[in-house]
């Protein structure tokens, strides 16, 4: 796990122009900004209005010291830099620096970008190189293209939160699934910017990507509405079972705690079979194949119920890990943050600041590289970089020179 | 006009959703992508009700844009073709079923093919003691860092995301870090990549374990913050709907409260919290006055509950199922859904890829591969005369056409 600090990630030379609020966005450029690129974080010299909250961030709480956690956890790896694109003096800066960028990455409405001079034509004269991306909530055209977007309406509208929930719950009951959307979204992003640039070693040219929540998170959802899509059929909400595989759910344990088990082949449900001493189950025409086992879901969720509350968790887990059967249980949060797993591939980290927020826990990244390590640092404070990053701009340097290395949170 | 992975030769060894998923959408990008399968086939074929079909469209829509190579990975042979195939290939997507096998290891991969970008996929993360968990982690990794915490009624059983997230999330970030790699392979050459979907369930709750760190406020997970409980939308005289009040003078807000026929709540102060809240209609506010809202809402139908919020200032859309999502005037206006036709199947709907690029459009060209489809064709490409892919077909080692 120990790396230099000074080696360089996969995007070492990669610059963006971050001018992203809420998260959407602002995750996009977080990505990019581990795994190497020199991400510059564009704020307002005063506070945003938002719906909502005029706090960066989204406001979204709680906060630490008085900052918006959203503000803190979504802009980490960043440098920060404030620019009043509607100044002339601040425009003519974000031009020059747009010129060393490869990336532009924005997240507001689609009519926005124009007020603000900031524009593909506009920046595209300005830099044929750049790849240029926008995130809105419904898309550049159709119907809702000017209505605002957030994680909670787009969970609703796309029908994910119809997925989740108590077996028969009603919706009232049930409770949604946070942030995922806004995250997913920007992570469909960065992927998207990534593609542009790979393609761009190619064609020698950027290009424009419209991204929209509405689009990248429908593809979060390809099997279940997949389903629906051949079959005209939505499939009900199944508490903690999947849709398309049996048995794969949490059942009571003999200590009244979760165990979480399932058999995904038909190899691993013969095992399965013998680890609960229930061999005759193999032989039962009902549960043959795991499409009969799913269409018999719930007379082979009658028989094994009271087999695992026969022993409590630690039982069943030591069973399941020793014959290779997937399996699991709901942890809390201290259990899941000092879990071995967890430290043993830094999953998640202490970021350390000396920010008014101070140090904060993350996750990711997610990913490691065997030869370009990614990294992770603490977010700026806004317009914490300006002089150095207008100093940079007047030596003439470009994206060619490595982004400065921080901290690299990993080894601290 | 092609993708922007154009040129570049995929080969996944993968099962389930996030390799696959992760090997379909460099597909939809361009990318010439070989599924390799073992004579028995991806167990994801399996997947789905029998009542429903004889298809599972989990199968069928991670699967897309891909050619099929099965072989009996048992065999000499067969661990040679596949060896042969990974040693010419730009990427290799390894999952758990396959990477224990010393061969197909990435880094015995880079070993031969020293500009392979090799996506190492495990379940918990590479190192660890879960290192070695079975394929398939989907379930205990969604049990430790979502059914708690986020879904799920306290004192009641858990409750898992209703799509294969962690898998899914382990194929998008590994895509993501794929590409970056190939952008950095002129500096280095290839490299080895880990992720996993635990990895990948833990980074995408990085805003709550922020808001744990040392907040200024805490109720916890289930009375916390931002949008939980009181934006489960509301049930409307016809439907359903997602509401929030956002960022609305007081004057605005009593005009809506008027046209909802509650005007009564002007006067009580627990509605003057959304003044102070910044979770908007979320937390201590949304929390206290949610069964005032549900009231209101049920007298009204979805489309009058919207025109009246919207034309205040709040923010309210539809909630809906997949078949209202679909058949949405916006989701028809942008053509997220097209047909793919499936030799023995017929068209099957399916969604677009997720990203829309103005010089190097992603497209659908391939429906999800029958099992072994392209073998002869895919390692005659790769060398092998037609008399040997017979023999080896002949005698077991090589599957399908």
């Amino acid at each position: 796990m120990t790396e230099s600090a000074t080696a360089a990630g996969p995007l070492a030379g990669i610059r963006v122009f971050d001018m992203t609020l809420a998260m959407v966005g602002p995750w996009c450029a977080m990505n990019l900004g581990a795994m190497g690129a020199d991400v510059i974080h564009i704020e307002p010299p005063t506070p945003r209005q938002m719906p909502g909250s005029e706090r960066p961030g989204g406001g979204v709480p709680p906060s630490i010291n008085g900052t918006s956690i959203g503000y803190i956890s979504w802009n980490m790896n960043k440098r920060g830099l404030t620019l009043d694109m509607k100044a002339q003096e601040d425009r003519a800066n974000a031009y020059e620096l747009l010129k060393t960028c490869d990336v532009f990455l924005m997240n507001m409405r689609p009519d926005v970008a124009g007020r603000l001079g900031v524009d593909y034509e506009t920046l595209s004269k300005i830099n044929p190189g750049i790849v240029y991306c926008t995130v809105t909530g419904w898309g550049q055209e159709g119907p809702m293209r000017e209505l605002p977007g957030a994680d909670g309406q787009i969970n609703h509208f796309t029908g994910m939160s119809t997925t989740n929930g108590v077996e028969g719950a009603s919706e009232g009951e049930l409770y949604r699934h946070s942030t995922q959307m806004d995250a997913s979204t920007g992570n469909y992003a960065t992927q998207a910017i990534l593609l542009a640039l790979v393609a761009r070693k190619r064609t020698g040219r950027g290009q424009r990507i419209d991204m929209s929540m509405l689009r990248a998170t429908t593809h979060l959802q390809p099997g279940r509405i997949g389903e629906y899509l051949a079959r005209q059929t939505i499939g009900p909400r199944l508490g903690s079972a999947a849709q398309v595989v049996a048995p794969d759910r949490a059942f009571e344990t003999g200590d009244t705690r979760q165990v979480a088990v399932a058999a995904t082949s038909e190899a691993e449900w013969a095992t399965f079979c013998d680890v609960i001493r229930k061999p005759e189950l193999k032989d039962d025409p009902r549960f043959a194949t795991n499409a009969d086992r799913v269409d018999h879901r719930s007379e082979l969720h009658a028989i094994l119920e009271p087999v695992f509350k026969e022993y409590p968790l630690d039982y069943w887990v030591l069973q399941f890990r020793r014959n290779r059967l997937p399996y699991g249980w709901p942890m809390r949060w201290d259990e899941l943050r000092y879990h071995q797993q967890v430290q043993d591939n830094g999953y998640m980290q202490l970021v350390p600041s000396t920010a008014p927020w101070g140090d904060v826990w993350t996750g990711g990244p997610p990913y490691r590289f065997s030869k370009t390590p990614e990294r992770w640092f603490t977010t700026p404070q806004i317009g914490e970089h300006n002089d150095e990053i207008l100093r940079e701009l007047a030596e003439g340097r470009g994206s060619s020179t490595p982004a400065p290395a921080p901290t690299n949170a990993r080894e601290a | 006009m092609t993708g922007p992975l154009f040129g570049y030769r995929v080969v996944e060894l993968a099962e389930g959703v996030g390799g696959p998923y992760s090997a379909m959408l460099m597909g939809d990008a361009g990318a010439d992508v070989v599924k390799v399968e073992r004579a028995e086939g991806d167990r994801a074929r399996g997947w789905g009700s029998k009542t429903a079909g004889d298809f599972g469209a989990t199968f069928l829509v991670t699967n897309r844009n891909k050619r099929s190579v099965a072989v009996n990975l048992g065999t000499p042979e067969g661990l040679a073709a596949v060896k042969k195939l990974t040693d010419s290939a730009d990427i290799v997507i390894v999952d758990a079923g396959w990477s224990d096998h010393p061969d197909l290891q990435p880094d015995a991969i880079i070993a031969r093919n020293g500009q392979a970008v090799v996506l190492n996929i495990s379940e918990f993360g590479h190192e660890g003691p879960l290192g070695d968990y079975p394929p398939y982690g989907e379930l205990g990794a969604q049990m430790a860092s979502e059914a708690t915490m986020s879904l799920g009624v306290p004192g009641q059983p858990p409750v898992r995301v209703g799509v294969d997230i962690g898998s899914m999330y382990a194929g998008i970030y590994g895509l993501s870090a794929t590409c970056a790699a190939l952008i950095a392979r002129d500096r280095v050459g290839g490299q080895r990549i880990d992720v996993s979907p635990f990895g990948c369930l833990v980074a995408m709750r990085s805003t709550l374990w922020a808001a744990l760190s040392n907040p200024d406020e805490w109720w916890g997970f289930h009375l916390d913050s931002y949008l939980k409980p009181p934006d489960n939308g509301y049930h409307t005289k016809d439907g359903a709907v997602s509401f929030t009040l956002g960022r609305m003078t007081r004057e605005q807000r009593d005009e809506l409260y008027k046209d909802y026929d509650m005007e009564w709540v002007k006067d009580d102060p627990m509605f003057d919290l959304v003044d102070t809240d910044p979770g908007g209609s979320g937390s201590r506010y949304g929390w206290k006055v949610r069964p005032v809202w549900e009231k209101a809402f049920a007298k009204f139908t979805t489309a009058e509950v919207i025109e009246i919020g919207r034309r205040h200032g709040a923010t309210t859309f539809e909630k809906n199922d997949y078949a209202q999502m679909i058949n949405s005037p916006q989701v028809q206006h942008i053509g997220m859904v097209t047909s793919v036709e499936h030799p023995g199947i017929g068209p099957v709907q399916q969604l677009v890829p997720p990203w829309d690029f103005s010089d190097t459009p992603a497209e659908i060209r391939l429906p999800a591969p029958r099992l072994g489809e392209h073998t002869a064709e895919v390692l005659t490409e790769a060398g092998y005369a037609a008399s040997e892919v017979a023999s080896l077909k002949s005698s077991g080692v090589l599957v399908g056409a």
